[in-house]
C-alpha cells in the first residue's frame, strides 16, 4: 500500500465517475426525450472501460462497443462532442449526424468509431492491428463487444487471421451475461467466452470487471503482449445493471439479479478500497462532485452549437 | 511512352504491379494471391516483387477481406482486396454493404476509405450459379461505393490505377471472360483512366446502346453485323457505374433517338431499369422508340456450360432487339 497505489486507484475512479456523469446526463436526455433515440447504458461496466483504457497510449486504436461511454471519455475524447452528438448538434463528432446509436469519433484520440451491427469490430481491428505492423507504428489496436456480440461469426474470421498474422490486437469481452432478453446460457453453450479466443492462438485473461485495479493489471499484461505481436483477450466477467436500454423495464430479468448486480457496483468497491488505501470520503466526494461538474458544464457547451440543415444530409459522402 | 500487347488479366497485375512499386501504403490480400499468384493467375509476381508483408494470403473468410480492409484503409493503408469471385462478395454482406460505403459518411466524414475490392464476375466456365453473377446492380443501389465495370486490357489497367488512388472505395469488377482477351496498353505508369468518363466504342447514327463489361464484345460484334445491313450503331461503354457519365448517353440518344441497354446482370430491378428510367425522364421528347433492355433472364445461372450461355444476352438476339428498334 503506497501513495502510488492510492493515486493511481484515483485516477481510475475519476474516469469511472466522469464516464457515470456523463451517463446520467444522457439518461436524462433519453427521459425527458430530448434525446429519442436509444441509449444502451453501462452502469456497472465503468470499471472495466476505465481499467483498460487506463493503459493505452493516445495513439492506440479504440474500436468502442454500444454499452455506455466510459472508454471513450477514458480515451481522452472531449465530452462535449459526444454530448453534441447526442443532441444532434454540428459541434458533435459526426457534425450533427449523429444521435441514435452514435458514432462518436475522435481520431487524434485513436477513436475510430463503432458500427450498427455488432461484431463490425473485429474485421475492422483487425484492419487497424495489420495497418499498425506495415506502418512500424506500434500502436495495438482494441474492440470492446459483449458476449452476444462474441458469437458473431467474423469473430472467428478475424480471430483466425490476426492469430496467424500475429497482429497487435487486443479484444475485451465484456461478458455480463445477457444480450437484450437472452440470458447468455441459454441461446450459448458455454459462459466462458476467452477459451474460444485461447482457441483461435490469442494469449487470455479472464478477469472479474467490477474490480477496477484488477482490470487495469490484466490489461497491461494483455496490451504488452498485443504490442509485442502476440494477440491478446480479456473476458471480464461483469453485470448489466440497467436495461438494454434506458426505459428497458426488464420483465425478463429475475428482480433478485438486479438487485445483486447493484452490489457490486465497479464504483462503490473502488471506494472501499480508497479508504482502505488511506483516502478520505472528502476526496472521493469529491472526485464525484467535479465529475457531475465537468458533465454539467459540457451538455451547457453542447447546447451553444446549432442543429443542422436538412442539406447536411449531402454532404460527407465521398471523400 | 510506348504500349505492349497484353491480357486483360496481365493489364490488372500491371496496375496493381506499377501502384505497389509507387505506393508503399498499398497492401493486397486474398485467397491464393500469394505464392500461387491467383485462382486466375492476375496476382503473379507479385508476392516475389513486393514481399510477404504487402501481399498476404488469408484463409477463407471474406467477411475478414472485406472488413480487415476497411480497417486496414482507417489505419493508413490503401488495400487492394481480391475476393475469388464476386458471388463471394455478398458473403460478406455486411462489410460490403455497411463497412465499405457508411462507415466514413455515419462518422460524419472523419476518415477516407481509400479501398479496392477486386471481384471477378461474370459467366464462364460451367462454374453455375453461385460462382457466375454479375452483382454490381446490388452495390449500385448502395450510395457511398465507387464501381468499375472495365471492357478493354487498357481500360482495366488505367481504371484500377485510378482505383487504387481513389480515396473513396472501390468496386472493380473483372469480368473472367476477358481475363485473356489481349489489347495494347500503355507502359506508362503515370497513364490512367479517370472515372466518370465513358467510351464511345463505335460511333453510330441510329442506335444507342450501353453496354459494360463482358458484354461490350458482343454488342461491338452485334453493331458490325448491323452495319453489313446499312444500320448504324453507337456503342457507349460507361466504363464506371459510379460515377456514371450520364453525359455522353444523352448526348447520344439526342443524336440516335434510340437506346437499348444490354447487361449480363439479370432483367429485374438490373442496372438497366435505373438507365431506362434516367431516359425516360430526362429524354422522353428525344426518343422515336420505347428503351428497351436485354438481360440476364431472372434465373439463376444453371452449371451446364451448354444452359449457362441462355443467361447472358447473345449476339443474335442483340441484333434482333437493334433492327426492332430502329424499324419501330
Ligand atoms: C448484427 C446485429 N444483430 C443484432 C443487433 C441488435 N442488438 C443490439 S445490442 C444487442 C445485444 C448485444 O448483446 P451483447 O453483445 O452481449 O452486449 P450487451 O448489450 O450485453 O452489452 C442486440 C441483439 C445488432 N445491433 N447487430
Ligand atoms: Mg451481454
Amino acid at each position: 500500500m503506497s501513495d502510488q497505489d492510492r493515486a493511481d486507484l484515483l485516477a481510475l475512479y475519476r474516469q469511472m465517475a466522469r464516464g457515470r456523469a456523463l451517463e446520467d446526463r444522457v439518461n436524462a436526455l433519453t427521459n425527458s426525450r430530448e434525446f429519442r433515440g436509444f441509449f444502451h447504458p453501462g452502469r456497472g461496466q465503468e470499471g472495466i472501460q476505465a481499467g483498460v483504457c487506463s493503459v493505452l497510449r493516445k495513439d492506440d486504436y479504440l474500436l468502442y462497443a454500444h454499452r455506455g461511454l466510459t472508454y471513450l471519455t477514458a480515451k481522452g475524447m472531449d465530452p462535449v462532442r459526444i454530448l453534441g452528438d447526442f443532441l444532434g448538434r454540428v459541434g458533435g463528432s459526426t457534425g450533427g449526424l449523429g444521435a441514435g446509436t452514435v458514432h462518436c469519433v475522435d481520431v487524434e484520440n485513436g477513436i475510430m468509431g463503432q458500427g450498427g451491427t455488432l461484431g463490425s469490430s473485429f474485421t475492422l481491428s483487425a484492419g487497424l492491428g495489420l495497418a499498425s505492423q506495415v506502418l512500424k507504428q506500434d500502436r495495438i489496436a482494441t474492440a470492446f463487444f459483449g458476449d452476444g456480440a462474441s458469437a458473431r461469426g467474423t469473430f472467428l474470421e478475424a480471430g483466425v487471421t490476426i492469430a496467424a498474422w500475429k497482429l497487435p490486437v487486443l479484444w475485451i469481452c465484456e461478458n455480463n451475461g445477457w444480450a437484450v432478453s437472452a440470458r447468455l446460457t441459454d441461446v450459448q453453450g458455454t459462459d466462458d467466452i476467452a477459451p474460444r479466443a485461447a482457441a483461435l492462438g490469442f494469449y487470455t485473461e479472464v478477469v472479474d470487471g467490477q474490480d477496477v485495479r484488477a482490470v487495469q493489471a490484466a490489461a497491461r499484461r494483455a496490451s504488452e503482449k498485443a504490442r509485442a505481436g502476440q494477440p491478446a483477450f480479456i473476458e471480464a466477467k461483469t453485470s448489466r445493471v440497467e436495461g438494454h436500454y434506458t426505459g428497458d423495464v426488464q420483465p425478463y430479468r429475475d428482480k433478485d439479479d438486479v438487485a445483486q448486480a447493484k452490489e457490486r457496483d465497479p464504483l462503490l468497491l473502488a471506494q472501499t478500497q480508497l479508504i482502505e488505501l488511506g483516502a478520505s470520503d472528502a476526496d472521493v466526494s469529491s472526485i464525484w462532485d467535479e465529475a457531475v461538474a465537468e458533465m454539467a458544464a459540457a451538455e451547457d457547451r453542447a447546447r451553444l452549437s446549432p442543429e443542422p440543415t436538412g442539406d447536411r444530409i449531402f454532404e460527407g459522402l465521398w471523400a | 511512352m510506348t504500349s505492349t500487347e497484353i491480357t486483360y488479366a496481365w493489364a490488372i497485375n500491371h496496375a496493381m504491379d506499377e501502384e505497389m512499386a509507387r505506393d508503399p501504403r498499398v497492401v493486397l490480400f486474398g485467397q491464393d494471391v500469394g505464392r500461387m499468384g491467383g485462382v486466375f493467375g492476375v496476382t503473379r509476381n507479385l508476392f516475389e516483387k513486393h514481399g510477404p508483408e504487402r501481399v498476404r494470403d488469408v484463409s477463407i473468410v471474406e467477411h475478414f477481406v472485406v472488413g480487415g480492409a476497411v480497417g486496414a484503409a482507417l489505419g493508413g493503408l490503401r488495400p487492394i482486396a481480391e475476393v475469388q469471385f464476386a458471388d463471394f462478395l455478398l458473403v460478406a454482406g455486411d462489410e460490403s454493404f455497411h463497412k465499405l460505403p457508411k462507415w466514413r459518411y455515419m462518422h460524419g466524414g472523419a476518415f477516407t476509405i481509400p479501398v479496392v475490392i477486386r471481384a471477378p464476375s461474370g459467366i464462364q466456365g460451367g462454374v453455375g450459379a453461385e460462382h457466375s453473377q454479375s452483382p454490381e446492380g446490388h452495390y449500385w443501389h448502395t450510395p457511398g461505393l465507387k464501381i468499375a465495370v472495365p471492357s478493354t486490357p487498357a481500360d482495366a489497367k488505367g481504371l484500377l490505377k485510378s482505383a487504387i488512388r481513389d480515396d473513396d472505395p472501390v468496386i472493380f469488377f473483372e469480368t473472367r471472360r476477358l481475363y485473356r482477351v489481349k489489347g495494347l496498353v500503355s507502359d506508362d505508369p503515370e497513364l490512367l483512366v479517370p472515372f466518370g468518363q465513358a467510351s464511345v466504342r463505335r460511333e453510330g447514327t441510329d442506335l444507342t446502346v450501353v453496354a459494360w463489361a463482358g458484354m461490350v464484345p458482343e454488342v461491338l460484334a452485334a453493331a458490325e453485323m448491323l452495319a453489313a445491313e446499312g444500320l448504324s450503331i453507337e456503342v457507349i461503354d460507361p466504363r464506371t457505374l459510379v460515377p456514371f457519365d450520364w453525359e455522353t448517353v444523352a448526348a447520344s440518344v439526342r443524336k440516335t433517338s434510340r437506346l437499348l441497354i444490354v447487361h449480363e446482370a439479370p432483367l429485374t430491378m438490373g442496372p438497366g431499369a435505373e438507365i431506362a428510367s434516367r431516359a425516360a425522364d430526362e429524354l422522353f421528347v428525344e426518343l422515336d422508340a420505347p428503351v428497351r433492355r436485354l438481360a440476364g433472364p431472372d434465373v439463376p445461372i444453371p452449371q451446364n456450360m451448354a444452359l449457362e450461355q441462355f443467361c447472358f444476352p447473345q449476339v443474335p438476339e442483340i441484333v434482333a432487339a437493334a433492327r426492332e428498334l430502329i424499324r419501330w
